[in-house]
């Protein structure tokens, strides 16, 4: 067995060669042993790389302080943020010109990766090379949905999770407690959210709050614009009511598949999901079918709703504001079949056009970025960073004991929520499929119809099944 | 001589544009394979074209916001210019400060619109609100999203068309307008016979912003996406999606010919309305 088999096994690669930058850093962990792997993380000093990533908080942390890095490898890394659209524009271009320009990617599962998988290094070439450091404590310290998720197409390993955004039930704790009785009369249950909640009673919850209150205008907002944030918050109606975009559309969602098979967005219980969603649609405040999830985090911070789903990285606004210590957050609630939290974190990525050292180079940024050290920096940092993808940050003593009482890491008031949310069972995912643009677009564009043009959900979904059918056969359309 | 510029030309205009023609009769994708892969359709990218309903859905959308743009912004930038050619004291104050909006980048303007019709705390939807005029989300519907960014592109390039006309009425002869007062011309008599017979720089204006009318982008881009419902979903807006969403670049050329025919198509329209007046030669 190879020492790097061996560390890779025992969970003890970061002691060994990964991370000597800990101490530089004050992470404070206390790993050690850090001397042994000086010169693997030198080797490429001097050089400079390019890492291009969607405008989120993980990489607006990572970019703030990027001195560790540097000092650790002597590597200079530039960071471009931009928005998701432009970046998915930017990289496609990037690999279509063969240029490398930039040499690591933030690899958005179904924007990025799928449509381009075949551009990205196989992470597993570097694992097994014995001159560069290994993944601290392994990958299988990674919650092993998002490992999937974030990381695989296929068999093989092209990024590694970074983010982690995931969609749960975010709702006003103080306007629930305060009418908590009142409402249980009324409703005749405990609206409290809970793992017995129910879509159903989501909706009559959100009518209450309409009809009996003055603390806020509406019971419920959702993300409804025409936009990619309207076929999220759909899915997680859609996958609880046990409808899903392919037959195997949990497993697409996981690996990946180049033929996904044929749509099943027909079936009765994607139909019976359509109708719910609307139905709730109604009576969420009127804003919601033009808010994305920028849009709701601002209206829900506003006071605007009791509650709704949203990406639990919001909350890291909302929790220094005026509703800190007032935001309760559930698992969303469940349909016939299930609960699903739509999972929407990103893996960072190699581009294979890089020449070779530059892609070792950027193998060194991803292990970097990535560990745990890197992840409880992100937690803590002022700019606001992301929720850890690694099971042992969550282990961490100090971010244990920041959950209760909250202090300097606000996105960790979220963790019982979000650990819940990314079970197997729980997780929801969408297809990873090399047409998901062309799909989603027609998706979000089909129940945009259904829910302010006046299309009958039976019509939307078997409309936007016939339009994906031919999507994924590769035939070209203007939606 | 006229070598290099010949070879400037060539390179910068019509290579490309062969480039796109080629682009247009190939499945050209990003899609699978390791690079950009194509292979020879002939003309199916263009009889899919003519049989796609999402094609025809956006020049649809395409010509009633032409019409309605273009149309507010010519009858506005008149108006405008009439009234500061009139204005004696700080008509430069007034002229700067009407001129402001088009010198703001499109993405903002959607951006700025977009804040102030928000439904939580946008201006213009609270006034809308509270005056009892409109109390719906104004995005969250398809006609008064379409009227919103109709108006966020005539607030934009009024200005343009503004300058323009002022420039032409600049070049009246103020004598010729002090007869006709003396003769006893009425105001209205005055702007039909004499001004706007003159000022043939808004036909002109009209030109400029008929091709910027036809790749309008930004504004719906940042404001509604193309929906809700795909109400505002102009044509370059798919040409977008289906260049650099989808990453189907044969079909995505294939679009972009047929808007460059229709623009070549107005521009002569409005050329031969130039020429006809003998105002080009």
């Amino acid at each position: 067995m190879t020492r790097r088999g061996f560390l890779r096994i025992t969970g003890a690669g970061l002691a060994g060669a990964s991370l000597p930058w800990l101490a530089g850093c004050g992470g404070g962990s206390g790993s050690s042993g850090a001397s042994a792997g000086g010169r693997e993380w030198k080797r490429f000093s001097g050089m400079t790389i390019n890492f291009i990533s969607e405008n989120t908080a993980p990489t607006s942390a990572i970019a703030a302080n990027l001195t560790p890095f540097k000092k650790l490898t002597g590597i200079s890394v530039t960071i471009q943020q931009l928005e998701l659209t432009s970046l998915a524009q930017r990289v496609a271009l990037d690999f279509g010109s063969h240029s490398g320009e930039y040499q690591v990617i933030y690899a958005d599962p179904y924007q990025v990766m799928a449509p381009l998988h075949d551009r990205f290094t196989d992470l597993k070439e570097f694992m097994e090379d014995s001159s560069l450091p290994s993944v601290p404590k392994g990958t299988g310290d990674f919650i092993p949905t998002q490992l999937d998720a974030a990381g695989h197409f296929g068999d093989r390993l092209l990024a590694l999770p970074y983010d982690a955004p995931t969609m749960i039930w975010c709702y006003r704790k103080d306007l629930f407690e305060k009418y908590h009785n009142r409402m249980q009369e009324d409703l005749g249950f405990d609206p409290i959210p809970s793992d017995s909640s129910t879509w159903e009673q989501y909706y009559r919850i959100a009518k209450w709050f309409n009809d009996n209150q003055d603390d806020v205008p509406y019971g419920a907002g959702h993300q409804a614009k025409q936009h990619d944030a309207l076929m999220c918050d759909f899915s997680n109606v859609l996958w609880a009511y046990g409808g899903d975009y392919f037959e195997k559309g949990q497993k697409v969602g996981k690996l990946g598949t180049t033929d996904p098979g044929p749509s099943t967005l027909d079936s009765p219980e994607a139909i019976e999901a359509a109708k719910l969603y609307k139905k709730l649609i109604e009576i969420a405040h009127p804003g919601s079918t033009s808010w994305d999830w920028n849009d709701l985090g601002e209206a829900f911070g506003a006071e605007e709703c009791a509650m709704c789903p949203e990406w639990h990285e919001f909350a890291a606004a909302w929790e220094v504001g005026s509703l800190k210590g007032n935001i309760g957050y559930a698992r969303l609630p469940k349909g016939p079949a299930r609960s699903a939290n739509h999972y929407g974190g990103t893996g960072i990525a190699v581009n294979r056009y890089a020449s070779e050292d530059q892609q070792k180079a950027a193998w060194l940024f991803v292990v970097w970025a990535t560990s745990p050290e890197a992840q409880l920096m992100d937690l803590k940092s002022s700019v606001g960073g992301g929720t850890p993808t690694r099971t042992s940050v969550y282990q961490m003593p100090e971010v244990k004991h920041n959950k209760n009482p909250l202090t300097n890491m606000p996105n960790i008031v979220t963790a019982p929520a979000v650990l819940e949310a990314w079970e197997p069972q729980n997780i929801g995912l969408r297809p990873k499929i090399p047409s998901w643009n062309q799909c989603d677009t027609i998706i979000y564009s089909q129940v945009s119809q259904m829910l302010t043009a006046g299309k009958n959900p039976e019509d939307a979904m078997r409309d936007a099944k016939i339009e994906i059918d031919q999507a994924v056969k590769g035939v070209p359309s203007a939606i | 001589m006229m070598l290099p510029a010949l070879v400037i030309l060539t390179a910068i205009s019509i290579l490309p544009l062969f480039y796109i023609i080629w682009m247009s009769l190939n499945n050209l994708t990003l899609l699978g394979g390791t690079g950009i892969s194509s292979h020879w359709t002939g003309l199916g990218n263009w009889g899919l074209m003519f049989t796609d309903p999402g094609v025809w859905a956006g020049w649809l959308a395409m010509v009633i916001y032409f019409i309605a743009t273009v149309g507010l912004e010519i009858i506005l930038g008149l108006v405008a210019a009439l009234v500061i050619h009139e204005v004696v004291w700080g008509k430069n104050l007034a002229l700067s400060l009407i001129l402001i909006p088009m010198f703001i980048a499109p993405v903002i303007v959607g951006l700025l619109g977009r804040f102030l019709v928000n439904p939580t705390y946008g201006l213009y939807a609270w006034v809308l609100r509270e005056s009892g005029i409109y109390g719906g989300n104004i995005l969250g519907g398809s006609v008064s999203a379409f009227v919103a960014v109709v108006l966020m592109d005539v607030w934009e390039w009024t200005p343009l068309v503004a300058l323009i006309t002022l420039a032409g009425l600049v070049s009246i002869q103020p004598q010729i307008l002090e007869a006709a007062k003396v003769d006893g011309a009425s105001y209205l008599e005055r702007l039909r016979h004499i001004v706007l017979p003159s000022i043939a720089g808004i036909i002109v204006a009209l030109l400029i912003r008929s091709m910027d009318a036809l790749r309008y982008f930004d504004i719906i881009w940042q404001a509604t996406n193309g929906g809700p419902a795909n109400a505002t979903k102009i044509i370059p807006l798919r040409l977008y999606e289906s260049a650099f969403r989808f990453f189907h670049l044969g079909y995505a050329a294939t679009i972009g010919l047929l808007m460059l025919a229709v623009s070549i198509l107005v521009a002569n329209l409005f050329t031969g309305i130039l020429r006809q007046r003998g105002l080009l030669r």
